[in-house]
C-alpha cells in the first residue's frame, strides 16, 4: 500500500533566501535542492532546482519501555538564517530534534609531512624535509553533519518546531507540551506550555501546532484540536499556561454536526511575514486572523466545502484526520493549501479570487501551464470538471511551500515533489 | 440532514414528553439521526480498538474519537435512553501512567448537541446495525425501514446484566453444535457457559422468539452450510472471517476480570461482554433468508458480519 512507502514526502521548506529547498520523507531522509544560478546564456532556464545534498537524518528507533516503534518520519524541517558559508537546519521526527550543518567542500589539503597522499603514515626515517600543506581544488562535495541532537524531552509526538527571531532559541511542541531550547544546550530545555491534565482521563484537547512570532522573540502562538489559538508572551511568566490572547470563532449553529469538533481541529498555524496576521487551517477551511481581534477571523476561505456532506465517510476512512498545512506568499497577499486528488488551492486575499490546480504527471509537462481545475458539486458535470465521488482521497497534498520572495511554489504529492513557477513572459 | 444540525421532532406518542422544539423534518429524519449516531458510535469504537499499531497511536486522534464517544453518550443519557452505553475502556497501551485513559465522563464543558430529548422510548435499539457510513449519506429512506423492522434487535454492546436467559443461550448453543459438531465446540460452549454464570438473566423482552424461529430454519441452515460458513462482507473496512474463528477460538474471559490498570469507575459494564454468549445470541436468529418485516429478530448477513467483526476486534483488543 502506498502509505508504507519510505519516500513519501512529509515536509517541505524553503530557506530564508529561497536558494535552498528541503524535503523530509517518511524514511527519515532529507533531500535539499539548490536553485541554479541564473545564467545569461540560458535565459529559459530560470533557475531550476537540482539536488544539492541528501542525508539520513533520523533512523527508526524502538522504545523498549512501551514496546513501540518510534518512526523515523521527518515531521518538520526549519531552516536557520544563514550566518556563514554553511547552512543550518532543524529536522525532527516524533521524539528527537536534530541540528544539521550542510557545508561545501571544494578544496582539500595536500602535502602533509607525516602522511602520504593516500593517508598512510610515512616512515619517519624517510622524511628529510618539511613542507607546508597547500589547499588544492577538488570536486565540490556537500556534506551534512549532525551538530546537535535534542533528545528525550518529549513524551508525546512532536508536531512543530519553530526558530525564534533571536536566532538563539527555538521551540518544539508535542501534543501536550511546548519546550524552549537554546541551540547550544542539548541536555536541557525549558517547558513553556503544559496542558497535560493531572488526570489523563480528563484530557479533551491537545496542541496541534505552534510557531514563534517572526519579529517579537517573546511571542508565540499554539493551536488546539478544538479550533482555538492561544497567543502567549514569555515575558509574562516562565510557564505560559495562561495565554495573553485567545482566538476562537463561535460555532455556526446551522453547520453543527457530530463532526463539528473534529473538523474544527486546527492542523496548521502560520504567522504572516508581517507578523500582523495568523493563518489557520482546519479540515474544510483556511482562516486569517488579525492579532488584534480574538473573537473571529477576518477572512475565511472554503477549501473543499463539498466534503461537508461526506464527513461520515471521511471519518470512517480516517481522512478527516488528515493534517493539511497552509502557507503565505512572500507579500502575504496570497495563501495556499492542499486538498485531495492532488489538488491544491490558492486564495488571493486582495482580489478574493481563488484557483484550484492539480499536481500530477499526466497534467503537467515541463514548462506547461497549469490548467485550473474545478470540482462539480452535483447536477450536471461539465466536460473538464471532476465530480466529488471521483476524487481520489489517497492523493492528498498536505505539504506545500512558497518561495520567500518570488512566485515559486513547491508542492509535495505523496512521493513526488513539484516545483511550479510563474510563467516566463 | 445531519450536517445541517436539523432539529429533531419528538414522537408525539410518547408519554411524559412535553412539547419541545418541533423539527421541520419528519419521522424518517429523526430515525436516521439515531441511526447515524449509532453508526458513528460504532465506528468510533472500532477505531479505538481496531488495530494495534506498531507505533504509538496519535494522541490527537484518540482524543477526538473519545470526545465523539462521550458526546454521543451524554446525548443518550440526556434522552433518557433505557440502556446505558458502556464507557469504552482505555486504549491498549503499555504505559499505565501516561497513556490516555477513558474514564468517567468529564462533561464539564461539553454542551450536548441538542437540548431537547428525542425519546424514542423502549423501542429504540441502541445497537442498530453497522451500516457503512457511505450509505448514510446517500439515501435516507432505507433507514426507516430497517429501523422499523428491528425495534428490539439484540444489543451488541449490552452490559453483562443484559445477557440472555439461560434457556435461549443453551438452545442457541445447541443449534451451533448441530451446525458445527466439533470437539472444541463443547469446550468453547462450556467456557462460555462458565463465563455467563452468575450474570443475571435479562428480562426476556429482547428476543424471546429468536431461538424458536431459527429452529424451524435449521434445515435451511444446514443446506446453506457447506463451504459457505465463511462470512463475507460488502463493506470496505470489514475483513473476511469465518464463524469458526470466533465461536471456537479460546474464549477469553479476561474481560470479566477487573483490571486495576484500566478505568477507575469499576463497574462491570466497563468492557463490552462480546463473548460467545453475545455472538450466539445474535446467531440464534441466523438465517440466510432476507429479513421480513414480520420477523423483527432476523438479521441479514451483512448486519451479522458487522457485529461479529466488531466483537472479534474488541476481543482481540482485550487480549492485547
Amino acid at each position: 500500500p502506498c502509505s508504507s512507502r519510505a519516500d513519501i514526502i512529509s515536509t517541505v521548506e524553503f530557506n530564508h533566501t529561497g536558494e535552498l529547498l528541503a524535503t523530509g520523507d517518511k524514511g527519515g531522509r532529507v533531500v535539499i535542492f539548490q536553485r541554479e544560478q541564473e545564467s545569461k546564456n540560458q535565459v529559459h532556464r530560470r533557475g531550476e532546482y537540482n539536488v544539492y545534498s541528501t542525508f539520513q537524518s533520523h533512523e527508526p528507533e524502538f522504545d523498549y519501555l512501551k514496546s513501540l516503534e518510534i518512526e523515523e518520519k521527518i515531521n518538520k524541517i526549519r531552516w536557520l538564517p544563514q550566518q556563514n558559508a554553511a547552512y543550518f537546519l532543524l529536522s525532527t521526527n516524533d521524539k528527537t530534534v536534530k541540528l544539521w550543518k550542510v557545508s561545501e567542500r571544494d578544496k582539500r589539503p595536500e602535502g602533509y609531512n607525516l602522511k602520504d597522499e593516500e593517508g598512510r603514515l610515512r616512515d619517519p626515517a624517510t622524511i628529510t624535509t618539511l613542507r607546508v600543506p597547500v589547499l588544492r581544488p577538488m570536486d565540490l562535495m556537500v556534506e551534512a553533519t549532525p551538530r546537535r541532537v535534542f533528545a528525550n524531552a518529549h513524551t508525546y509526538h512532536i508536531n512543530s518546531i519553530s526558530v525564534n527571531s533571536d536566532y538563539e532559541t527555538y521551540m518544539s511542541a508535542d501534543d501536550l507540551r511546548i519546550n524552549l531550547w537554546n541551540f547550544e544546550i542539548t541536555n536541557q530545555s525549558f517547558n513553556i506550555v503544559d496542558i497535560k491534565p493531572a488526570n489523563m482521563e480528563e484530557l479533551t484537547e491537545v496542541i496541534t501546532a505552534a510557531e514563534f512570532h517572526p519579529h517579537h522573540c517573546n511571542t508565540f502562538v499554539y493551536s488546539s484540536s478544538k479550533g482555538t489559538i492561544r497567543l502567549c508572551d514569555m515575558r509574562a511568566s516562565a510557564l505560559c499556561d495562561r495565554h495573553t490572547k485567545f482566538f476562537e470563532e463561535p460555532e455556526d449553529p446551522s453547520n453543527r454536526s457530530f463532526f463539528s469538533e473534529i473538523i474544527s481541529s486546527i492542523s496548521d498555524v502560520k504567522f504572516s511575514h508581517s507578523g500582523r496576521y495568523i493563518m489557520t487551517r482546519d479540515y474544510l477551511t483556511v482562516k486569517v486572523w488579525d492579532l488584534n481581534m480574538e473573537n473571529r477571523p477576518i477572512e475565511t476561505y472554503q477549501v473543499h466545502d463539498y466534503l461537508r456532506s461526506k464527513l461520515c465517510s471521511l471519518y470512517e476512512n480516517d481522512c478527516i484526520f488528515d493534517k493539511f498545512e497552509c502557507v503565505w506568499n512572500g507579500s502575504d497577499s496570497v495563501i495556499m493549501t492542499g486538498s485531495y486528488n492532488n489538488f491544491f488551492r490558492m486564495f488571493d486575499r486582495n482580489t478574493k479570487r481563488d484557483v484550484t490546480l492539480e499536481a500530477s504527471r499526466e497534467n503537467s509537462k515541463p514548462r506547461a501551464i497549469l490548467k485550473p481545475r474545478k470540482v462539480c458539486v452535483g447536477g450536471k458535470r461539465r466536460k473538464d470538471e471532476i465530480s466529488v465521488d471521483s476524487l481520489d482521497f489517497s492523493k492528498k497534498i498536505l505539504h506545500t511551500a512558497w518561495h520567500p520572495s518570488e512566485n515559486i511554489i513547491a508542492v509535495a504529492a505523496t512521493n513526488n515533489l513539484y516545483i511550479f513557477q510563474d510563467k516566463v513572459n | 440532514m445531519l450536517g445541517k444540525g436539523g432539529k429533531r421532532k419528538f414522537d408525539e406518542h410518547e408519554d411524559g414528553l412535553e412539547g419541545k422544539i418541533v423539527s421541520p423534518c419528519d419521522g424518517p429524519s429523526k430515525v436516521s439521526y439515531t441511526l447515524q449516531r449509532q453508526t458513528i458510535f460504532n465506528i468510533s469504537l472500532m477505531k479505538l480498538y481496531n488495530h494495534r499499531p506498531l507505533t504509538e497511536p496519535s494522541l490527537q486522534k484518540t482524543v477526538l474519537i473519545n470526545n465523539m464517544l462521550r458526546r454521543i453518550q451524554e446525548e443518550l443519557k440526556q434522552e433518557g435512553s433505557l440502556r446505558p452505553m458502556f464507557t469504552p475502556s482505555s486504549q491498549p497501551t503499555t504505559e499505565p501512567s501516561d497513556s490516555y485513559r477513558e474514564g468517567p465522563p468529564a462533561f464539564s464543558h461539553l454542551a450536548p448537541p441538542s437540548s431537547h430529548p428525542c425519546d424514542l422510548g423502549s423501542t429504540t435499539p441502541l445497537e442498530a446495525c453497522l451500516t457503512p457510513a457511505s450509505l448514510l449519506e446517500d439515501d435516507d429512506d432505507t433507514f426507516c425501514t430497517s429501523q422499523a423492522m428491528q425495534p428490539t434487535a439484540p444489543t451488541k454492546l449490552s452490559p453483562p446484566t443484559l445477557s440472555p436467559e439461560k434457556d435461549s443461550f443453551s438452545s442457541a448453543l445447541d443449534e451451533i453444535e448441530e451446525l458445527c459438531p466439533t470437539s472444541t465446540s463443547t469446550e468453547a460452549a462450556a467456557a462460555a457457559t462458565d463465563s455467563v454464570k452468575g450474570t443475571s438473566s435479562e428480562a426476556g423482552a429482547q428476543k424471546p422468539d429468536g431461538p424458536q424461529e431459527s429452529r424451524t430454519d435449521d434445515s435451511k441452515l444446514m443446506d446453506s452450510l457447506p463451504g459457505n460458513f465463511e462470512i463475507t462482507t460488502s463493506t470496505g473496512f470489514l475483513t473476511d472471517l469465518t464463524l469458526d474463528d470466533i465461536l471456537f477460538a479460546d474464549i477469553d474471559t479476561s474481560m470479566y476480570d477487573f483490571d486495576p490498570c484500566t478505568s477507575s469507575s469499576g463497574t462491570a459494564s466497563k468492557m463490552a461482554p462480546v463473548s460467545a454468549d453475545d455472538l450466539l445470541k445474535t446467531l440464534a436468529p441466523y438465517s440466510s433468508q432476507p429479513v421480513a418485516p414480520s420477523q423483527p429478530f432476523k438479521m441479514d448477513l451483512t448486519e451479522l458480519d458487522h457485529i461479529m467483526e466488531a466483537s472479534y476486534q474488541l476481543s482481540r483488543a482485550v487480549r492485547n
